[in-house]
């Protein structure tokens, strides 16, 4: 029986060197006989690294070392001569052996060993503690610091608070639920300034992009829950076939449980209290992971207390990827993650394995399509905006502007002399339409990017003072992009705007649909018929037509990609319903009667029910007729061939 | 306490929640300070102290509850949780005579170092807890033996002092229970003394942190660290006191990088070793009853030679630790653990040890007794023989290996920052917003229970910090 750090090698050599220090005699256990493999963990946990190491070699050794030879080892390292430090090795290994000996055998250990279960009082020891106070004031300070402190952010903690209070969510009706997004819709509303600035400080963004995406995009998000949670929740009716005639079908919409939910650095504020609100409203508590790279570190908790949430409804963890690995192998109901496709692979992978559903909102490389009969400065308009804000660190973002050739050079003039007026800081009150890069590994993402695209034969139309280090990327336009380059294949998730010319309809579709992405795209064209036509065959989750990234700017409508870009949908009623149980419920009035098709089965029955399928699926009002008619009489043959006592032998 | 942030600048962070760390502490928050404690132990409290030996050993002290020095010949015990040496230890509290302080100050030029000048800070300390004497009426057989052991041989000894209140002997409490932290709650820790005061004055503990670096530009401390041995976290302070004793504090500064800046870091280490000398009686002794240390020597002949004696025991695993041999021998031993007496000496050691860091980084403890060390040993030892033989010892044998721990030194107090770590203001030199005052300033080995010292010198450390 290996433990956690030993194995059946190393417990057999520990075995055989405590038999010969403890062999045991008529009152006493010989060590091997203490049950000692269910403690030794408990030693071995906490030994340095290298000291565990050490003893577990030594115990291999020892398993296969004649006792003799062991024996000797030890009487050698009891006395060993002088100061060098061979001497000082053996006494460390004699003090280290028998330490964990002695300690295994004399801590009075829990076995089932009468003779081991003796062994204090043959050596006559009986310390006791008679008598102490009721009291430990102490305690429950200790046990708020398990609760928060020193155990407090253990994942193991964290998680299991969340699992044990998630009945009381549950109990709260949506109505009441809502009460609490009114509250938090009011405080974020109130203290949008300090949010904003907070948010500016860690993602070093645009006060604009963060007041238009983040605080607007969280305010309309708990508007939208506070008008329609309630309806996309409530317990839905559903058609029940004629079969079934007299019963009733309905969804219940219950909560999963605890979910997960992992957010990246791009909109740390938005893509924590969207998904949150949407498992709370739901009736699941969550684990929230914010990226390390933007924790907004006790904002959230402030937030969320000051509205009135229970600590253990919405927690946050702090920390890397590590801290998501180790929430994911405590086993929530739900995984929703947003992040990379990379990180959102091995995500997948490790809930895989414990079969917990994942919701993945991955990257994109996102289209913008504009035809030749598109308004061509509201076009530019969009797509300047559309792949600049939030320096283009957004998983929509246009990452491929595809201009149809006969206006391609015009497009590419009038979007480079909008392009200068373009004003970049991080630190701005207002009047700036781009800041910094947030992750300094994105930097280096970008950089790699466009040497590739230069080397690769593309023309940087703007942005060559850009020395490919600062955080202050300024938008990157470029022409004569070919699709082995990265900036064309890859998400890039930075200020870029590559210009790419296209002939017609059916080539620009081919080309997006070859994509390794399916998340967003926008097209562009006076014909709302081909833009619609478009729209449909393009392998994306969603489409903006004659506009740029708005399908995010509505939350009924769901979000989501496809391919590499993700997996399930979130906002809308079909987010709400993505952390729901959805519940089947079909009812039957109270009866005496036995259906149909139960035991038992009779020849008779089974030719009724023959003729009674082929009435119900076949056309016509006399067949309708005819299948009611059998159906009344089988049932109550049915009925009587349940309860007649003796069943006819075939 | 639910809201430390590493976004913060934390008016001080105390690293360590030991006897120094929780007196500075609490000295600080109640002067409105926001104060941070960083502690590598885990909190316990009288309900969850780990009650058998294998989870003591492992839970309340590093390296899983022994440590070496390089010879390996002398066991160190460090403890790491939350209220420090004062969850494992004694709490025998002694105020320090003339001549220790009178070496202190001829080493380190440090003038208060005098007698007199430290008492009102040791009344300060000694109100913060609650003192008794060990009444003789609760005295074990093993007490007994010291006692009768002493009159016999002409030799003078005292009762023990010690921060304790209603042990309920009267009730049949074995104190020996004491040494994995008192589940009466009656040894007066600094978890229910300092600590809890502190706390509900507002202090942060944060447990299960391991400080692996500091940065210092002067103005403000990064502290980083690693939260349950995996999480990177750094906090941030205008005044970072170190309170993680000689070996933390030595490791700390050295891993730092400050050794260039000062030389003397991590000399003059001193562990007080305390050698356990065990008798074997033909009848009961039971030395685990009740208080199981009563008695110290008083005696000038003693602390002129450098040395004292405690009588003391063990429980199960430390006794069979000290006895040599293996094998039916030794099982044999063990079945008169209740007939062993035990008196330990500690010498007052003359021979400075170095703390460094190896290769790897980690702790190389260079500590080696000389003859003198050797001298005192050895006369105590016959003074012990002495005492015992007197009482009709069967046997009387050495145990195998001194333990040291009373850890002092590597961060010595002195004027001069050639030989000295910690200028007289507790700041260590050239860093104005660092402050130490545990034992690891000790300048030498006092050769008398540091603890109290340690407490006054913090409640003095306290008053320089609030006064710059």
């Amino acid at each position: 029986m290996a433990t956690k750090y030993l194995n059946d090698r190393q417990l057999s050599g520990l075995k055989k060197l405590g038999d010969i220090i403890l062999p045991g005699d008529s009152e006493l256990p010989a060590f091997s006989k203490t049950g000692f493999e269910l403690h030794v963990d408990r030693i071995c946990k906490y030994m340095n690294q290298d000291d565990l190491e050490g003893i577990e070699l030594l115990l291999s050794i020892f398993s296969w070392l004649p006792s003799l030879a062991i024996r000797i080892l030890l009487k050698i390292a009891q006395k060993p001569r002088g100061e060098g430090s061979l001497a000082a090795l053996f006494r460390q290994l004699d003090i280290g052996l028998k330490g964990i000996i002695f300690t295994l055998y004399y801590s009075n250990l829990e076995t089932a060993n009468e003779k081991a279960k003796n062994i204090h009082s043959v050596i006559g020891w009986d310390s006791q503690i008679a008598s102490y106070p009721e009291e430990d004031e102490m305690f429950e300070k200790t046990d708020q610091f398990r609760l928060q402190g020193q155990m407090g952010d253990s994942s193991e903690a964290v998680m299991s608070r969340a699992v044990l209070s998630q009945p009381a969510v549950r109990e709260l009706t949506v109505k009441r639920r809502l009460h609490y997004i009114k509250n938090l819709r009011r405080y974020i509303l109130r203290n949008r300034e300090k949010i904003t600035d907070l948010i500016q400080k860690e993602a070093q963004k645009t006060k604009t992009d963060i007041l238009v995406s983040e605080i607007f995009g969280v305010l309309d998000h708990l508007a939208f829950l506070e008008k329609f949670s309630e309806r996309i929740l409530k317990d839905e009716k559903v058609h029940t076939p004629v079969a079934l005639l007299g019963k009733k079908s309905r969804i219940y919409y219950e909560p999963l449980g605890t979910v997960l939910i992992i957010s990246p650095w791009n909109y740390p504020f938005y893509q924590a209290i969207v998904p949150i609100t949407s498992a709370f409203v739901t009736g699941n508590t969550v684990v929230y992971k914010p990226s390390e790279i933007t924790p907004l570190e006790g904002l959230l908790e402030e937030i969320f207390t000051a509205c009135g949430f229970e600590k253990e409804w919405v927690q946050v963890c702090y920390g890397d990827g590590k801290v998501g690995a180790e929430l994911i192998d405590l086993r929530p109901e739900k995984i929703f993650f947003t992040g990379s496709v990379a990180t959102g692979k091995k995500i997948m992978t490790q809930a895989a394995k414990q079969l917990i559903p994942v919701e993945l909102e991955l990257g994109g490389k996102d289209p913008a399509i504009v035809f030749e009969d598109a308004s061509l400065e509201r076009a530019v308009r969009g797509c300047l905006w559309g792949a600049l804000t939030n320096s283009g660190q957004s998983c929509t973002s246009v990452e491929q502007v595809f201009i149809q050739e006969s206006i391609f050079l015009e497009f590419k003039k009038m979007l480079l002399k909008e392009v200068k007026k373009i004003r970049q800081s991080n630190c701005d009150n207002g009047a700036v339409e781009i800041g910094h890069m947030t992750s300094p590994m994105q930097i280096k993402i970008v950089a790699d990017h466009l040497e590739d695209a230069l080397a690769k034969g593309a023309n940087l139309l703007h942005g060559d003072s850009w020395d490919r280090k600062s955080a202050a990327i300024p938008p990157l336009v470029l022409d004569n992009i070919t699709e082995e380059m990265k900036i064309y294949r890859d998400e890039t998730f930075g200020p870029i705007i590559p210009l790419i010319s296209f002939i017609s309809e059916r080539e620009v579709v081919d080309r997006c649909n070859r994509s390794q992405f399916g998340l967003s795209a926008s097209v562009w064209s006076k014909d709302l018929k081909r833009c619609d036509r478009v729209a449909r065959s393009l392998i994306t989750g969603n489409v903006s037509i004659n506009n740029v990234m708005l399908t995010e700017g509505n939350p009924a409508l769901p979000f989501g990609g496809v391919k590499n870009s993700g997996i399930g949908r979130y906002k809308g009623a079909a987010g709400l319903h993505g952390f729901c149980n959805q519940k089947s419920i079909l009812i039957d009035g109270h009866s005496e009667k036995c259906e149909v098709n139960w035991y038992p089965y009779t020849q008779k029955k089974y030719s009724g029910f023959d003729k009674m399928m082929e009435a119900l699926f076949s056309p016509g009002i006399l067949n309708f007729i005819k299948f009611a008619l059998i159906g009344m009489k089988l049932e109550s043959y049915s009925d009587k061939a349940a309860k007649k006592k003796k069943v006819p032998t075939p | 306490m639910a809201n430390i942030k590493q976004s913060k600048v934390y008016d001080a962070v105390v690293i360590g929640s030991g006897v120094s760390g929780s007196f500075l502490a609490l000295e600080l928050v109640k002067s409105g300070m926001e104060v941070l404690l960083l502690e590598a132990g885990e909190f316990f409290s009288r309900s969850n102290f780990p009650q058998k030996e294998i989870d003591a050993n492992s839970k309340l002290y590093w390296g899983g509850g022994i440590e070496f020095n390089t010879d390996a010949n002398i066991a160190l015990l460090r403890p790491k949780v939350v209220g420090g040496g004062s969850i494992v230890n004694q709490a025998l509290l002694d105020r320090f005579d003339d001549d220790a302080l009178s070496s202190w100050k001829s080493q380190s030029g440090v003038s208060f170092f005098e007698s007199g000048k430290l008492d009102k800070y040791y009344a300060a300390a000694e109100a913060e807890l609650n003192i008794e004497t060990i009444p003789e009426k609760y005295r074990n057989e093993n007490g007994k033996i010291f006692a009768e052991g002493f009159k016999a041989n002409g030799y003078q000894y005292a009762p023990l002092t010690r921060a304790q209140k209603n042990c309920r002997f009267e009730e049949g409490n074995d104190c020996i229970e004491c040494l994995s932290g008192c589940r009466a709650d009656s040894k007066q820790s600094m978890l229910i003394t300092t600590l809890k005061a502190a706390l509900g004055k507002g202090l942060h503990i944060k447990s299960l942190f391991e400080v692996g670096k500091i940065e210092n530009n002067g103005e403000e401390v990064k502290i980083h660290g690693l939260y349950l041995k995996k999480y990177r976290e750094t906090f941030k302070a205008r005044k970072l006191i170190l309170a993680a004793g000689a070996i933390g504090n030595t490791k700390l500064l050295l891993s730092s990088g400050f050794k260039k800046k000062l030389p003397a870091l991590g000399r003059n280490f001193f562990t007080h070793p305390q050698f356990m000398v065990l008798a074997l009686f033909n009848r009961e002794i039971s030395a685990h009853k009740g208080p199981f240390q009563s008695l110290k020597s008083a005696d000038p002949n003693f602390r002129k030679k450098g040395f004292k004696l405690e009588n003391v025991f063990g429980p199960p695993v430390a006794i069979s630790m000290l006895l040599q041999g293996f094998g039916s021998e030794h099982m044999r031993f063990m079945k008169r653990l209740s007939q062993m007496a035990c008196i330990e000496v500690a010498i007052r050691d003359t021979n400075p040890g170095i703390i460094s860091l190896d290769k790897k980084g980690k702790v190389r403890i260079d500590k080696k007794l000389n003859d003198e060390d050797r001298k005192r040993k050895a006369a105590g030892v016959e003074a012990i023989q002495n005492i015992f033989s007197s009482q009709g010892a069967e046997e009387v044998f050495e145990g195998r290996l001194p333990i040291g721990l009373h850890l002092m030194g590597g961060l010595g107090i002195g004027e001069n920052s050639e030989t000295s770590v910690v200028n007289p203001e507790f700041q260590i030199h050239c860093q104005r917003n660092i402050f130490v005052a545990d034992s690891s300033i000790f300048p030498n080995a006092p050769g008398i229970n540091p603890s109290l010292t340690i407490m006054a010198l913090s409640i003095k450390a306290a008053q320089e910090i609030l006064r710059g």
